[in-house]
């Protein structure tokens, strides 16, 4: 059969011609996801830029939002997210080890596995509830940084878990034969190459988790975050022994997004700009932890080749 | 192992058992040309027919350049195939039989030119007739190559027994024919003549016996070349009964 | 020596075989409810290539990573039969008998090379630290005499902290060999160690292996034959998890015993 040029030429225009249409609708698909955001973006900015200055960073909240600052909010935060992360990392990763490495497969593992993900659907404002009883009354923390940090570290501990076991399923089985072949133990595997080469997808499922918690605020209003707190927790350190103190973990305390919601509640408009100055900052926070984790991940990935 | 005659093909490459197969028709091939190449020696040295003896001198070219295709094919199949086991114990027989049959053709041609000699030269008396002893040699052949195609080890062990029929006619012969040149010293380079024929025919059988030592080995694997015949008789029955020989 | 029935050629092999390093004795091995190999009996001679071929799922690897326990960190395996180590008579897949100690003795090198993401000298060292050895000057001697074994020193001693992905695919193979090596194996295991690399990079290999048998014991698993024919001194013949003959490469290359045996070799098989 002689070969017929033209047919050829027709079918593969036929073929890019679909090319473009499908390119033509993914664009505009992505747009409306990514203009939505940007239009969200500038109307915060237009509306709060102009309270963005030293005095908003380091004043107080006060009745007159001229004056009114985040300074608390942000140490709140701060504080918290410490928490959370000192709670959640070393959990996570030891449970997502042993899930990965050291379970066996039987009916056991499989119940905890199927709870671990169910965990990560739970509403936020259940966590609260049960924060409430468990850590602020149960345990006696109190209404403090210490159960705020200890409620969204449960929160985000799935998260943590399942990234970690992930991180851990995309090391290669002929690794962890190499290091087995070697006369290794199982815990020196998992301390010399199991986790040290899983730290890049650990690093990225704990960031995107400390970004999630740190816009959380149905748990923390709950164990009763306060919204007019106009000082500080004591500071960790002092020049007196015991030097290192915990008092911060007790002090009532409050966080971005509470802050936020309470200026929202008012009805001057000046206290309107406010939240919106406040919620570019938020954004800002959020926005620089994911672009951490997408650094680590890329940078993780220039070293490991699987 | 045993290799036995339906052993040579089935590989899973088509092209390469018809490369085989036609290797062993060539082989056969060359071994017909040769063995009328004797025929008609033998029939020229009892006839004088020089003609005949002219066109066997000619013919010993065919043989020569069916040695050069033969080794040429066996070259390719080893650099192309790696052959293994049986089938390397077969290009290792072919090779060799190659050369014993363009040696054969050689020791016909040997024969065809004392026949162009002995027109020359006075004849002595009636001369001894190696018709017999010619055809037992180009019989052997024959069988050799029957057992070759066949694969036939029992076959291959009669040639090697036949063969001391072949040498006894040539010790007859020569016996005779030194007579004469003590009776006759005018005879002698007539009978010189005769001897180199027989001897030749003589070389024919051993050849011969050569190529059926070859079938042994590529149906058995065991190389029986210079081994006694009853040595050689009770390895190759080991073998075939299965039992290891006692050493 | 006892060697069972239905290994032919075993008698050959009997009288003129030299000391072994490790013997087969009539092992079993199931995953689950398969059994993947059936009665294996055979000897691995000392400072001597033994080298296992056979079709696809005849179970050579299967019986390789019986040797160091491999299977052992897989559910659902098991073992039945012994594999006997000389010179103390060990059966080492006893369930008394420690794997992470069977593991000590014996080094493997697997198919696709697999050096662990780190440098060069980690890589290699990685056995050493692993059996506590913490003197720097020791460990490095040890590494550099490893990789000198490996034919890899002279390509790399100037970049021993490069990472080891840098390395090309021969290249690698041979870091994971030195890194076998390091720790002083009796007995090393190759699991087709060249079949993902090209040409040159095999016959290197397959000359380190050949220089290799004097130091220690080598069993290899190929599945090209005339790989197993170049390097071997003694090969045996696999199908379908059983041991189908085994004996002197030479014999077996131009005589073999069993029909199935010419068969494979001369490729009238799959």
């Amino acid at each position: 059969m002689a070969y017929d040029a033209q047919a050829v030429r027709r079918l593969v225009a036929r073929g890019k011609q679909w090319d473009k249409v499908f390119v033509i609708v993914g664009l505009l698909c992505m747009m409306v996801g990514i203009l939505t955001l940007a239009l969200l973006l500038v109307g915060l900015i237009q509306d709060g830029a102009g309270r963005l200055n030293w005095q908003f960073f380091s004043h107080f909240p006060s009745r007159r939002a001229a004056q009114a600052g985040i300074l608390s909010a942000i140490v709140g935060s701060s504080l918290v997210m410490l928490v959370t992360a000192l709670a959640a990392i070393p959990l996570g990763i030891a449970a997502g080890v042993y899930l990965e490495e050291y379970a066996g497969r039987n009916w056991v593992t499989e119940i905890i596995e199927v709870n671990v993900t169910n965990l990560a659907g739970v509403p936020s404002i259940v966590y609260g509830l049960l924060a409430l009883s468990l850590f602020v009354y149960g345990l006696d923390f109190g209404q403090s940084i210490l159960s705020a940090g200890l409620t969204l570290a449960l929160l985000i501990l799935p998260v943590i878990i399942v990234s970690t076991r992930e991180a851990i399923r995309a090391i290669p089985g002929t690794i962890r034969e190499g290091a087995y072949a070697l006369g290794a133990t199982r815990w020196q595997t998992v301390r010399d190459h199991v986790v040290p080469y899983s730290t890049g997808g650990i690093l990225t499922g704990v960031i995107i988790g400390l970004a999630r918690a740190i816009g959380e605020t149905a748990p923390v209003i709950t164990i009763g975050a306060l919204t007019f707190i106009a000082f500080l927790p004591p500071a960790p350190v002092s020049g007196e022994f015991p030097f290192l103190s915990f008092e911060w973990m007790r002090s009532p305390f409050t966080v971005m997004p509470i802050q936020m919601f309470n200026w929202l509640s008012r009805p001057q408009a000046a206290f309107q700009e406010n939240a919106a100055a406040a919620g570019v900052v938020l954004v800002v926070m959020t926005l620089l932890m994911n672009a951490a984790a997408i650094w680590l991940r890329v940078r993780y990935r220039k070293r490991i080749k699987w | 192992m045993t290799l036995g005659k339906d052993d040579i093909g089935h590989h899973i490459s088509q092209q390469y058992n018809q490369e085989l197969e036609n290797l062993r028709s060539h082989v056969l091939h060359m071994g017909g040309v040769v063995e009328r190449q004797i025929a008609d020696a033998i029939s020229a040295l009892e006839d004088g027919n020089t003609q005949l003896a002219a066109s066997v001198v000619g013919g010993d070219l065919q043989v020569n350049a069916l040695e050069l295709n033969l080794d040429e094919e066996c070259s390719r199949i080893l650099a192309r195939r790696q052959p293994a086991a049986g089938d390397l114990r077969l290009i290792f027989a072919v090779i060799k039989t190659v050369t014993d049959l363009e040696r054969i053709g050689d020791q016909a041609e040997r024969v065809a030119r004392t026949v162009l000699e002995l027109a020359n030269v006075e004849p002595g008396r009636s001369r001894p007739t190696m018709r017999h002893m010619g055809d037992l040699a180009r019989r052997l052949l024959n069988k050799a190559l029957d057992a070759f195609a066949r694969m036939d080890v029992a076959a291959a062990l009669e040639v090697e027994r036949e063969d001391l029929a072949v040498d006894k006619e040539y010790e007859a012969i020569l016996r005779q024919l030194v007579t004469y040149m003590m009776e006759d010293p005018r005879t002698i380079t007539w009978a010189l003549n005769l001897v180199w024929a027989a001897r030749a025919l003589e070389r024919i059988g051993d050849h011969s016996k050569n190529i059926a030592e070859y079938v042994i080995y590529l149906v058995q694997g065991k190389d029986v070349r210079h081994v006694s015949i009853e040595e050689r008789e009770r390895q190759v029955q080991g073998v075939v009964s299965g039992q290891p020989p006692t050493v | 020596m006892d060697m069972s029935a239905g290994v032919i050629g075993a008698q050959a092999a009997d009288a003129t075989m030299p000391p072994l390093k490790a013997e087969a004795r009539e092992l079993d091995f199931f995953y689950g409810e398969l059994q993947a190999l059936k009665s294996v009996s055979m000897p691995v001679a000392a400072n001597r290539v033994t080298a296992l071929i056979g079709p696809s799922g005849c179970g050579k690897s299967t019986f390789l990573r019986c040797f160091n326990r491999m299977h052992d960190l897989y559910d659902g395996s098991r073992y039945r039969g012994r594999i006997v180590f000389q010179p103390d008579g060990v059966n080492v897949l006893d369930r008394a008998v420690d794997p992470i100690e069977v593991r000590m003795r014996i080094g493997m090198v697997f198919q696709k090379p697999n050096p662990f993401p780190k440098s060069i000298f980690e890589n290699v060292a990685y056995g050493l630290r692993v059996r506590g050895e913490r003197s720097r000057r020791v460990v490095a001697e040890k590494v550099e005499q490893a990789l000198r074994d490996a034919s890899l020193w002279e390509e790399v001693s100037d970049r021993l902290d490069e990472m080891a992905f840098n390395l090309s695919g021969g290249q690698q193979q041979r870091l994971c060999i030195a890194r076998a090596l390091a720790t002083e194996p009796e007995l090393m295991l190759f699991d087709e160690p060249t079949s993902a690399l090209d040409p040159i990079a095999t016959a290197n290999i397959e000359e380190l292996i050949h220089r290799l048998k004097e130091k220690v014991t080598i069993l290899i698993v190929t599945h090209n034959m005339q790989q197993a024919a170049r390097v071997s001194d003694y090969t045996a013949f696999m199908y379908l998890g059983e041991l189908v003959e085994f004996g002197d490469t030479n014999l077996i290359f131009t005589n073999p015993k069993s029909k199935r045996t010419e068969d494979y070799i001369t490729g009238r098989y799959g």
